[in-house]
């Protein structure tokens, strides 16, 4: 048992809509650039997913950056901060109207710059059930949560139900944390200068051996992995000897620079974590997710 | 002979006005979370110029000499696509008017140098015109590379050396790994540019990458930028510095893409002489020593 502030974080309600996915308008040239240069349409961020869950591989869909489950998001622009950087994965969703009142869900990621978008799941029957503009509440609880013996490291979008679940052990000044793979600094795209507060970001695919070397090519939505030299106390950047966790929350994007999108947890410039690759360890299973939701 | 479309380029018009420095949350934590208070982009800059260190400036992300922007949406993209670093500029309006500059980079705005008696002269809100000339252009030999933001001027400073086998040599002031490379990767490689990420400062160091100026031409390693910025190895990417550092994670000088390959076909050649204030005589000092040597 690794000990935390947990008695004395606050639990606070945050709200957002089921949205639509977005596309530009005339002159109605709405097409991504892939990798080559090639224009291509395709689904991409937001709306209700039915058919892509987490668990699943973040791979070979014809789509860009999809959101398994549902996508939130405040009208007003503050108070959509407030929820993007409030709600931590792991915690509850409770949706407050349209037919699906009442049914309850769970934050499994979170989208960065361009979408700011809070992901939950929900079990099918759920999905169907659910409309745009259907009001969604998160209890949101997570933001200030430390470790009492590492004050170096900093968490960060990660419910104490996730932190409690991750299988953390002490070793020798260092948490030891299991993951399903390790990511290195040069394979880090999207994201990198934007927040760690919340927002995603990308594993880039463009180079598909770099990622096979790594690992990297049968990620899940879900998985928990680890980034090498890369501090995320204070927004996401190159720094040697730091080690970061995250989770996998989007699916993987043809455009360069982007990939599978990663909602940072635990950062440590000082290298406090010891991240350990252990086959399978996604949210799905340390959350129950199927069971709760 | 290095073959390019240079007489089938259009030459046009693009506008904005000189553009005030704004400060919106006046803290901001940097790489350590200590808030700071810093000045940032747009205004006029007097002292931090093209060809200046890239660092130690008390400020962040600072845009040398004039920024300037277009109020409207679209003239304002127009501003940001068209505009070619190297281009002429003219101050349309003002005290200035008349006074002619050119175009360093593009950032959060426009970025134009002018002589320092100029500069001083220079008010918020004074018109400038730009002559765009540089989109389109293509190195007719090399379709695996990709040509960007460049003036037909900047492109010859640029000495080019054609090595056959379709790859080409370009001298730059330092070379960067790719995982070095930040902010940015989100945005189109046609938009603004990709900052370089400098909290670490040992590894910048031991790179030696710790004494660039801005308008240096540099090398990215294993990045691919012909359509967007990514990570690809044995791509490479000669870029500028448009920018000055940030304290900020993740931010840093700026680099504007230039020229990108997929494929190694663009050979890099240590030469700190590769600098835009160097090659086209502008900034603070006149770089006759160096212009010497380059001719």
């Amino acid at each position: 048992m690794i000990e935390t502030n947990e008695d004395r974080v606050i639990t606070m309600s945050v709200m957002g809509v089921v949205i639509s996915p977005s596309y530009p308008g005339i002159p109605a040239i709405p097409h991504q650039i892939d990798r080559e240069g090639k224009p291509r349409l395709l689904p991409a961020l937001g709306g209700i997913v039915y058919n892509v869950k987490v668990g699943d591989s973040v791979y070979g869909w014809a789509g860009d950056m999809i959101e398994p489950g549902v996508a939130i998001k405040a009208p007003d622009p503050a108070a959509n901060e407030a929820l993007n950087v409030f709600a931590c994965v792991g915690n509850d969703a409770v949706v407050m109207s349209g037919n699906a009142t009442g049914a309850r869900g769970i934050v499994t990621g979170k989208s960065g710059r361009f979408a700011e978008h809070v992901i939950i799941h929900f079990a099918t029957e759920i999905l169907d059930q659910l409309a745009f503009g259907d009001k969604i509440v998160v209890h949101a609880r997570g933001v200030g949560l430390a470790v009492n013996r590492f004050p170096g490291i900093y968490l960060k979008s990660l419910s104490p139900l996730l932190f409690d679940r991750l299988r953390l052990e002490e070793n020798d000044g260092k948490l030891t944390v299991p993951v399903t793979a390790i990511v290195p600094p040069e394979l880090m795209g999207a994201g990198a200068g934007l927040t760690s507060e919340g927002g995603a970001i990308c594993i880039q695919s463009m180079d598909t051996a770099a990622l096979a070397r790594h690992g990297l090519d049968k990620l899940r939505l879900g998985d928990v992995v680890a980034i090498t030299d890369y501090d995320s106390s204070y927004g996401h950047g190159y720094k040697k000897g730091s080690v970061s966790l995250g989770v996998v929350s989007a699916t993987d994007s043809i455009r360069a620079g982007y990939g599978p999108g990663v909602t940072l947890l635990m950062t440590s410039p000082g290298g406090e974590l010891d991240p350990l690759i252990v086959e399978g360890i996604n949210i799905v299973n340390l959350l129950d997710v199927e069971a709760r939701a | 002979m290095l073959r390019t479309n240079r007489d089938r380029l259009v030459e046009i018009a693009v506008g904005g006005e000189v553009w005030p420095a704004a400060s919106r949350s006046p803290y901001r934590p940097n790489a350590l979370g200590v808030a700071k208070i810093f000045m940032g982009t747009a205004g006029v800059i007097l002292n931090a110029r093209v060809g200046d260190p890239a660092y130690g400036w008390a400020a962040d992300h600072v845009e040398p000499a004039v920024s300037i922007r277009n109020r409207e949406d679209g003239p304002e993209h127009a501003l940001h696509y068209l505009a070619c670093i190297g281009n002429g500029a003219v101050m349309t309006s003002g005290v200035a008017k008349g006074a002619r500059g050119v175009v360093t980079g593009e950032h959060a705005h426009i970025l134009v140098d002018f002589p320092r008696d100029v500069l001083e002269k220079i008010c918020i809100g004074d018109q400038v015109l730009i002559r765009a000339i540089g989109m389109g252009l293509e190195m007719l030999d090399y379709p695996d590379i990709s040509v960007r933001k460049m003036s037909p001027e900047l492109f010859d400073a640029l000495r080019i050396e054609e090595l056959g086998h379709g790859r080409i040599r370009v001298p730059v002031a330092a070379e960067i790994p790719g995982y070095l490379m930040g902010s940015g990767a989100e945005l189109g490689a046609d938009y603004v540019d990709q900052d370089m990420m400098t909290n670490d400062r040992e590894t910048l160091a031991a790179l030696g990458l710790d004494n660039l100026r801005i308008g240096d031409i540099l090398a990215v390693r294993d990045h691919d930028h012909t359509v967007n910025r990514g990570y690809r190895e044995g791509a490479i990417t000669i870029g500028i510095i448009n920018h000055a550092d940030s304290f900020m994670t993740g931010h840093g000088p700026g680099v504007m893409d230039l020229l990108s390959c997929a494929m190694p076909k663009i050979e890099p050649v240590i030469d700190k002489r590769a600098n835009l204030a160097v090659y086209l005589g502008i900034g603070n000092h006149d770089w006759a020593d160096e212009r010497r040597k380059l001719a």
